[in-house]
């Protein structure tokens, strides 16, 4: 019987060879060519210090932090507003509210940058109407900006995170808010006092994943500026399938930053969360 | 309390609005010639007659179909075979299959694609081909919803009871697994398939950098047209718009019926 059970791992064999062929190996070989000189020889930090000395790249990081944190910052504002909203309402109009975020949250990339040039580019249907109507800050919106970006990045980082939010929201306890009422709290109160800081962890983990999704983002800015606007996902892919010389180290340089960014920002929330967690005892 | 219960929906409409406005400025846009004004004029289908009598979009429509097809077939089959192990023989395994189909979540389209890019592009030969180095990342980059589904599916049936039962019943263990396990987790299966099929469908990151524009999917039909003839393209934009829509839908009945489905088993125990 033994024997036969090792004969199963034969089953994994295939899941194992994939994702070493297009996962595990190709991604360590990211990581290994970044401490390699793109003229050949061996281990260097200079593509690091390119990165970290040239103008282009650092503009690039500002960029990409910039829009990501004020993409996410709004997207989850506006996601507890709407997840609060459906927890509260439940019925037909949440099912249709969550039909239409599903939608939404497929709805990405080039058509996102596409719909966004219809609307609000130099020639677009709102900027025409707001000249029309003698609304300024339609008529001079500027998409190709990076505010226009994140007015783009917002719009497909709410129905991300309202949906990741909505269960959480759902899991909150009937009986506490019935609890705080019955103490004389108001509504108002209820929610600063008690369920906000108990969907503070899962608000915080989502404001990652934002995060991330807009830091990676990168189908979208391109459709909308090529490779103008200097934003780190831009400058990897430039950097490999550019017109000019591929340069894999300074690539892989700039792909271990943008995934240590990552790496920081989950660190930092999860110290956040952990911080909060001494004041606040969790649900069981 | 109704007050307040008010309030909520107002929220709901507006971000609802607020949503749904590109899409459907989008739409109208494709359903007229001119719109400069407040109103659009001169109501014509000429957009979309324009991209049914083009060949290209037909092709594109195929090929998006055909790269849908394949990398989810393979990631279906290797996640199954995967976890099923896991389940069954070594539970331990669980954990380190879940971390592997997690990492594509957190890296992302970019560094995916040129990673696979730079290191298979100087190989020269069948790995080298650009299509191949396409399905292996669409079989990576699903893996995370592909996972999930059927991992959920699998821990919602008592996996190990029926194991047991077939294979006191005399079937082997492949034979137990593929005609008493699968069928049961049909729907997690097919739910985890039409998200994978939403990402594909989807991308654009993945094809560009390791195709060019070699390979004319639907969204690369879209950017190359969206430059010279936005009517044409807000066609296009629709066509992609319904289709997703219908995914998201099926999605969306499936899963509320499995949940109907859970509940009723677990009110009958």
């Amino acid at each position: 019987m033994t024997r036969k059970k090792y004969g199963y791992l034969l089953a994994l064999l295939p899941f194992f060879v994939v994702a070493l062929m297009y996962e595990i190996i190709p991604l360590s070989m990211v990581l290994i060519k970044s401490f390699l000189p793109d003229e050949g020889g061996s281990f260097t930090l200079v593509n690091y210090k390119i990165i970290f000395t040239k103008l282009l790249y650092q503009r690039s990081i500002y960029n990409s932090m910039k829009i990501s944190l004020i993409s996410s910052l709004a997207g989850i504002l506006i996601a507890v507003i709407g997840a609060k909203a459906a927890h509260a309402i439940k019925g037909r109009g949440k099912v249709s509210f969550m039909l239409i975020l599903n939608m939404v949250s497929n709805f990405a990339g080039i058509p996102l940058a596409f719909a966004y040039m219809i609307l609000l580019g130099n020639e677009g249907v709102l900027v025409h109407m707001g000249h029309y109507l003698g609304i300024a800050s339609l008529e001079k919106f500027q998409l190709y900006t990076s505010f226009g970006m994140s007015i783009v990045y917002i719009y497909f980082q709410i129905p991300l995170a309202t949906l990741l939010l909505i269960p959480s929201f759902d899991a909150l306890k009937k009986e506490w808010s019935e609890s705080a009422q019955l103490l004389g709290g108001t509504h108002s109160l209820y929610w600063r006092k008690i369920a906000i800081p108990v969907l503070m962890p899962e608000i915080l983990g989502t404001f990652c994943i934002l995060f991330a999704n807009a830091l990676a983002a990168y189908a979208t800015v391109y459709a909308l500026m090529m490779s103008d606007f200097p934003l780190l996902p831009v400058e990897i892919a430039s950097n490999y399938v550019g017109e000019i010389q591929t340069r894999p180290g300074l690539g892989g340089a700039l792909s271990v930053v943008m995934m240590s960014i990552i790496a920081v920002m989950i660190t930092l929330s999860n110290i956040l969360i952990k911080k909060l967690q001494k004041g606040v005892s969790r649900r069981g | 309390m109704d007050k307040t219960k008010k309030y909520e929906r107002i929220w709901i409409l507006i971000i609802m609005i607020y949503l749904l406005i590109p899409l459907a400025i989008t739409m109208v846009y494709s359903m007229f010639q001119k719109w400069t004004k407040v109103l659009p004029e001169k109501f014509s289908l000429s957009g979309y007659g324009a991209v049914f009598s083009d060949k290209l979009f037909l092709y594109a429509v195929i090929r998006s179909i055909v790269m849908c097809i394949i990398p989810i077939a393979v990631t279906t089959v290797i996640v199954l075979l995967a976890l099923f192990v896991a389940f069954v023989y070594f539970p331990g395994l669980k954990k380190f299959i879940q971390m592997i189909c997690m990492i594509p979540y957190s890296i992302q389209g970019v560094i995916l694609s040129v990673s696979i890019l730079s290191f298979y592009v100087s190989v020269n030969n069948i790995f080298s081909n650009r299509y191949m180095m396409l399905c292996g990342a669409y079989c990576v980059i699903i893996l995370p919803y592909m996972f999930q589904g059927i991992y959920n599916g699998m821990n919602a049936i008592e996996m190990s009871t029926l194991m047991e039962s077939a294979q006191m019943l005399g079937a082997g263990g492949m034979y137990a697994f593929f005609r008493v396990i699968v069928p049961n987790i049909a729907t997690s299966i097919f739910v985890s398939a039409l998200l994978a099929m939403g990402i594909i469908f989807g991308d654009y990151v993945l094809v560009r950098n390791l195709t060019g524009t070699a390979f004319e999917n639907m969204q690369i039909y879209l950017y190359q047209i969206m430059k010279t003839d936005s009517v044409k393209a807000s066609a296009v934009f629709v066509i992609i718009m319904m289709i997703t829509f219908c995914i998201t839908a099926a999605v969306f009945s499936l899963k509320g019926k499995e949940r109907i489905g859970h509940h009723k088993k677990r009110g009958r125990k």
